[in-house]
């Protein structure tokens, strides 16, 4: 995974392009950015353990499987769920922003040339990685706080909206 | 939707997710090529010595020539510890890194190609607290634009002048 930083500008410098085409409102932003994050809502372990989960559950439990496209669709229904009424609209902005995630973390570094199996459960499948980066490289949060401060002023002082 | 039905959907979603936890626990080591750490932990490396496999490792000491690798199963056991030769990037102890090559022996490990996850233990935290940043940024936001409808237990935007926005009109009963 990108840090979650990197994420959440990405998801908010591509719904500002995509308003150059289309307006979107600001709330609307605010839940893609919300579901460029849920793919990492499996980092819950740093506080409950997998251990604790199948203890509690008495089955094998990995809480990874939030981090795959099966995982966070399912995840993009139930924030669909908390809001008092436009649900479709809220699951496709959630699964915009997840799927954003999935693809800048599609490109990460594996040492072995395939990246993680993200697809799951269409598919156990590993697709070649450019294995781009690594998460912990401050260059990628440079290289996200670049593209999102350019494209914000692009959008301040080039872009006529309606 | 009323609260009923949402809450109803909300537990066949959860229950959903938590039976997608369990099945991807239970398929993930036959479909993952390699050896997880559970395997190494059971049957020790034997068997896959002569493979190519990948293994994720914490580094736990950093040689000339060589590193010593601790490979971990799901609940931060130490599965096998392995002496990695061939490593061309620079890795200090604590570090984690991905490695790619044959397993030559049951405690030797030749790499071909390495990633350096984290270079050293200030980067897993560097790692932890920008993505802090990111999620205070990302719910900040989100609730500058919503708030909570106490009635109904669910959020709506926050009703401003320049964004009037039709509810979403239901034709089915």
């Amino acid at each position: 995974m990108a840090d979650l930083l990197t994420h959440v500008l990405l998801a908010y410098a591509g719904c500002t392009i995509l308003n150059w085409y289309r307006p979107i409102p600001t709330h609307w932003i605010s839940v893609t950015m919300i579901g460029s994050i849920l793919p990492d809502l499996n980092r819950v372990t740093l506080i409950v353990t997998n251990r604790t989960f199948e203890a509690f559950l008495d089955v094998p439990f990995d809480i990874d499987a939030l981090s795959t496209l099966g995982g966070t669709v399912i995840l993009a229904g139930i924030g669909s769920m908390v809001v008092t009424n436009q649900h479709r609209r809220t699951f496709a902005a959630l699964l915009a922003g997840a799927l954003s995630h999935h693809f800048i973390d599609g490109v990460k570094a594996y040492a072995d040339g395939a990246a993680g199996t993200w697809l799951y459960p269409i598919t156990w499948a590993r697709h070649p990685t450019p294995s781009l980066y690594v998460s912990s490289d401050p260059a990628v949060l440079t290289v996200a706080i670049s593209v999102t401060v350019t494209v914000l002023v692009i959008d301040r002082y080039a872009i006529q909206t309606a | 939707m009323c609260l009923a039905s949402r809450i109803t959907i909300t537990i066949i979603l959860l229950t959903t997710l938590g039976g997608l936890c369990v099945h991807y626990d239970t398929t993930y080591d036959e479909n993952w090529p390699h050896p997880p750490g559970e395997q190494l932990q059971k049957q020790s490396p034997e068997p896959f010595v002569g493979e190519r496999v990948l293994l994720f490792g914490e580094v736990q000491t950093v040689n000339a020539d060589a590193i010593t690798i601790h490979v971990t199963d799901d609940n931060d056991n130490v599965a096998a510890e392995l002496e990695v030769t061939g490593i061309e990037d620079h890795v200090k102890p604590g570090g984690v890194v991905q490695v790619y090559g044959v397993l030559e022996s049951k405690t030797k490990l030749h790499a071909e190609q390495t990633v350096v996850v984290n270079r050293d233990p200030s980067a897993t935290i560097y790692k932890l607290g920008v993505s802090v940043a990111g999620l205070l940024l990302a719910v900040a936001y989100f609730f500058r634009q919503w708030q909570i409808d106490f009635q109904k237990l669910a959020f709506k935007p926050r009703t401003t002048k320049h964004d009037p926005e039709p509810e979403e009109v239901h034709h089915r009963g």
